[in-house]
């Protein structure tokens, strides 16, 4: 029983961190808080092994939690930094992560960014989305829509914004 | 990789919204030893938070059964003493019943001795004509309560106003 477990941790583990960690690095500055962020998903999964039904949507959703954990203390940390010392010499020059799939964690709401998160990154089927947040199939696809919409004009403003 | 909508494809391939869903492309390929590290971080936290389940479910328990069991023990109520019934041989005033036979009471000692020693001093001394104050259900008889003259009239006597006011219940519409 307890063997069995571990082996399917293992392969668990084989299967989905390289790709949880590089969508994280995709988000965050560099590797180290990638893998940060990735473990700490896992270690929570683990902690929890025997009650989480779906282990990729709960370690999507857990690493998208910590991403925008890690971005909130960044930017109270820059703005310590920026009220103690003259704001020219740290300007947030040095972000490297994606922006736009920043703007994906960042612009939805909780409500629309989990099922984004499971249908586009855990790669969960609508049927096994609206088993995860209980909500219906019908539900679940009027969310991804809304969320797409939202995307899109976020997109769109920021494209504006650049121009 | 990707599973698309049940529906179909939800956009175009040149649609910006592509760039954003893409698929992850970038592996990150875990650090050696970093299964190990994981594992052993989620047994010290599974253990930590059965600890912690334990100590609150002990504290809990705790705040419940102290104060039941350091009150003092209950002692049993101590069975009360039966009233005493109405004694017989009370106030004549009150209880006792009319005696037509007695000697009829001097207009002097009848409304003072019937009238109950738990009225105020002043009504005492003040009215002397007011009706003394009975107990319920115990309704005051004529001949004990009112009797002022020693003869009782049939017919009414005439009262001067100075009387009318001291001895009401001389008068039978009073009653």
């Amino acid at each position: 029983m307890k063997r069995s477990r571990e082996e399917a941790a293992s392969e668990l583990f084989a299967a989905l961190y390289p790709r949880l960690a590089g969508w994280c690095r995709r988000l965050v500055d560099d590797d180290g808080t990638a893998h940060e962020i990735a473990s700490e998903a896992f270690t929570r999964l683990w902690a929890r092994w025997t009650s989480v039904a779906e282990p990729r949507g709960f370690l999507y959703v857990t690493a998208a939690n910590l991403v925008r954990d890690h971005w909130r203390k960044l930017e109270r940390e820059r703005r310590a930094v920026r009220r103690a010392t003259v704001e020219a010499a740290v300007r947030p020059g040095t972000e490297q992560a994606d922006p736009s799939v920043r703007l994906l964690v960042q612009s939805l709401p909780e409500r629309l960014r989990v099922p984004i998160l499971l249908h586009y990154y855990a790669d969960m089927p609508i049927r096994e989305v609206s088993v995860l947040t209980g909500r219906k199939e019908g539900t679940v696809k009027a969310d991804l829509h809304a969320a797409r919409e939202l995307l899109r004009a976020q997109l769109r403003r920021s494209v504006d914004h650049t121009l | 990789m990707i599973t698309h909508s049940d529906d179909g494809p939800d956009f175009d391939p040149d649609d910006p919204l592509a760039v954003i869903l893409r698929p992850p492309s970038d592996l990150l390929g875990p650090p050696a030893g970093r299964y190990e590290a994981i594992r052993r971080g989620a047994v010290r936290r599974k253990l930590l938070r059965a600890a912690a389940g334990a100590g609150l479910l002990g504290a809990v328990t705790a705040a419940v059964a102290l104060p039941v069991l350091l009150a003092p023990p209950e002692r049993p109520a101590s069975p009360t003493v039966p009233l005493a019934p109405p004694s017989v041989s009370g106030p004549p005033s009150v209880s006792g019943p009319p005696t037509p036979s007695g000697p009829p009471p001097s207009p002097s000692s009848g409304p003072v001795e019937s009238r109950p020693a738990d009225t105020g001093p002043s009504e005492s001394s003040g009215t002397q004509g007011s009706p003394p104050e009975v107990a319920p259900g115990n309704p005051p008889t004529r001949a004990a309560t009112s009797a002022p003259t020693s003869v009782p009239t049939p017919v009414p006597t005439p009262l001067q106003p100075s009387e009318a006011g001291r001895t009401p219940g001389a008068t039978p519409g009073s009653g």
